[in-house]
């Protein structure tokens, strides 16, 4: 196996708040490779954000972060804020839901994308721009040309997130994390944008980690998946091996409430109650309160995240699920 | 089945203003649509933003004024109503809106946000008031001891139900869904999918759900009307449109729902202005099979029971078949089958649900 391009191990993260420190992240582990999908999911809350503002170094002042994320070998946690900035956008790069709030409304998209170029290369204006305009005909930006020179309020949603995919991969980054990039946007523009990213993959060999809340998403775009369940790691598994055989109660159930996968007509399976309160999160287990599986032992201890088929981890104690079924699975 | 709500020839456009306040030009919000929603059904309207959905849903209650068409509810036509009579009517007629966080006034609590429709149309004597919020409550899977609490204590999902309990305390018979599940979490949007079928069920509701989810659709409806820039391309039984979509676009919609895992390749472009929508049939500009009759000619919505607005409606190729991505098979269904029986965890730790 070739080295991963992010190697995250034991992560944790907390917000000091009042005096106290509110824990939100509970030693996450998890690796990028080139060339791949790693495709992070949870609901809101669960901390699949914050790891990813993390590693990229855009936390506020008061957070406080542990473990370790090793890109290309070399840490960033507790890296000086100049050095982390001299990787941003050269070597890792960041996209999220709502291009709009990313791009400047003042500078032509054009100029953006150059902007990105001049800011780690030795490019002139003039070349910058050039380069600019061919980097938004790779994001297959129609007539890039006359678009380079149009500001964002005159580009369409998707338009916008083409380009800020542009500006992310100008210097050609090891790692791209991409944060709902297709929330926000109709599900025909959604579908161009992901296959975009899928191509781009391939062409460029960029780690792509992939945060979403839509499983269907995942199924469709992800090599491997992390499931994220209040500040940790749920399950880890190659897609296909997710989807087929999943190994947590918390994925089994998300894969059931999702609309698109149940039987019409049919009840959908939803997980009844809410997401814990981090403040004062449930002991042992944090799904424990609405897993119809628990057992005494879960309010105990975290349950480690163990190895229940090759290259397929879940953190649950009754997993396999397949004792959950009887002989008969 | 006798239609509840029947639309003819609807047609709302918004004038655009420039910057000297001049009129420039139209949004072709909904342009000229006909429809009919039967007592107890649940009709979908589905498209992308800007198709004109949610402005079709407000014109159904006559939340906004049309400018020609018109929309009858029980036989009258609304139109004719004095704001008298429409504010007596409005009682059969209730919304949803897709945010919990916008549609609840935060200095009212939750007993004074049910019961202010209760009091508005006379629904129940002042003395029973407190009885029936609190059967409401229940209703939703709400507990009744939290009628007192303000709207901030509740998460998303609890704030949704707070918002049906409201819409259903005139006992209407029409709700319009706008989005009301799209700003919940997969797990929570589930619990409220199930409520809305087994409120829709229980209290024989006519529903009309306006939603860009092809999935949450796919569960709900047994209706499915298909708008793109302000007309309607396709309409019929829930399975045959969503299964066995006829018009190109409603094909591409249902080909980029996530998990689809078709190998069709995306639709290319954007939407196209509303402001100038283009010529002959909306979807030529993005259509792989649009010719020149189609860039020149209107197609008609035509069709019995699954209507298509297609000139080629008759002559395409089959659609491409749909693999079931995300299903884990037989074990996936058994596990999930613990999670359908509602019951809290086995150890009880409901505190910290």
């Amino acid at each position: 196996m070739t080295a991963p391009v992010l190697d995250v191990s034991g992560l944790s993260l907390g917000f000091r708040q009042d005096g106290r420190m509110l824990s939100i992240l509970d030693g996450i582990s998890f690796r990028a490779e080139a060339g791949k999908t790693l495709a992070i999911v949870g609901e809101s809350g669960c901390g699949k954000s914050v790891a990813s503002l993390a590693i990229m170094g855009l936390l506020p002042e008061n957070a406080a972060v542990t473990g370790s994320a090793r890109l290309m070998g070399r840490e960033l946690i507790g890296l000086p804020a100049e050095d982390r900035r001299a990787l941003r956008g050269a070597e890792m790069a960041m996209i999220f839901q709502e291009p709009m709030t990313s791009l400047n409304p003042a500078f032509t998209a054009g100029e953006q994308v150059a902007e990105a170029l001049r800011l780690h290369q030795k490019l002139d204006r003039d070349a910058a721009f050039k380069a600019a305009v061919a980097m938004l005909e790779k994001v297959r930006i129609p007539d890039a040309a006359r678009r380079a020179r149009q500001y964002p309020h005159q580009l369409s949603g998707g338009m916008r997130q083409r380009v800020m995919i542009a500006i992310a991969l100008a210097c050609r980054p090891k790692l791209l994390i991409a944060d709902e990039p297709t929330t926000a946007l109709d599900v025909t523009v959604q579908a161009q944008i992901l296959a975009l990213l899928d191509d781009l993959k391939r062409e460029t060999g960029t780690a792509v980690i992939l945060i979403t809340h839509d499983l269907g998403v995942v199924a469709d775009h992800a090599d491997d998946v992390v499931v994220m369940y209040a500040g940790r790691v749920a399950e880890q598994a190659r897609a296909a091996d997710l989807f087929a055989r999943p190994e947590h109660p918390y994925t089994v159930g998300l894969q059931g409430a999702a609309p698109a996968a149940g039987v019409r007509g049919e009840r959908l399976a939803s997980i009844e109650g809410t997401v814990p309160d981090l403040r004062a999160p449930p002991p042992g287990c944090r799904f424990a309160p609405r897993c119809p599986f628990a057992i005494a032992g879960c309010a105990e201890g975290a349950p480690p995240l163990a190895e229940v088929a090759p290259g397929h981890f879940s953190a649950c104690l009754r997993a396999p699920l397949d004792a959950m079924l009887g002989a008969a699975a | 089945m006798t239609a509840l709500l029947e639309l003819r020839d609807v047609v709302k456009h918004f004038p655009v203003r420039d910057a000297l306040g001049r009129r420039a030009g139209a949004v072709h919000a909904v342009d000229g649509v006909s429809l009919a929603v039967a007592e107890g059904e649940v009709l979908a309207i589905v498209g992308e933003s800007g198709c004109g959905k949610s402005t079709l849903g407000r014109v159904m209650l006559r939340l906004i004024e049309p400018d020609s068409g018109s929309v009858r509810f029980a036989g009258e036509d609304l139109a004719s109503l004095s704001p008298a009579a429409l504010r007596a009517r409005r009682r059969d007629m209730q919304i949803i809106f897709q945010d919990p966080f916008g549609s609840l006034d935060p200095r009212m609590t939750v007993a004074q946000a049910i019961a202010e429709p209760l009091r508005l149309h006379r629904v129940v004597p002042r003395a029973e008031e407190a009885a029936r919020v609190a059967e409401l409550l229940r209703r939703v899977g709400l507990r009744p001891e939290n009628a007192g609490r303000w709207p901030h204590e509740f998460s998303g999902g609890q704030r949704q139900r707070i918002a049906i309990a409201r819409a259903l305390a005139s006992n209407p018979r029409l709700i319009i869904g706008d989005e009301p599940v799209s700003a919940l979490d997969v797990s929570v949007q589930a619990q409220v999918i199930n409520l809305l079928r087994d409120l829709i069920r229980d209290l024989r509701l006519t529903f009309v759900l306006v939603s860009h989810d092809l999935g949450v659709v796919r569960h709900v409806a047994d209706r499915v009307a298909v708008m793109y820039l302000g007309r309607l391309v396709e309409e019929g039984p829930a399975e045959h449109v969503l299964g066995a979509p006829r018009h190109p676009y409603t094909r591409a919609l249902v080909a980029a729902m996530p998990g689809a895992q078709t190998k069709t390749p995306p639709l290319e472009g954007d939407v196209p202005s509303p402001i100038a929508p283009p010529s002959g049939c909306r979807f030529h500009t993005r259509c792989a099979y649009a010719t020149e009759q189609c860039r020149a000619e209107t197609p008609r919505l035509e069709g019995a029971a699954h209507a298509v607005a297609c000139h080629f409606a008759a002559s395409l190729p089959a659609p491409v078949e749909r693999s079931a991505a995300l299903g884990g098979g037989e074990r996936l269904a058994r596990l999930q089958g613990f999670f359908r029986g509602n019951a809290p965890s086995p150890i009880g730790m409901g505190d910290y649900a």
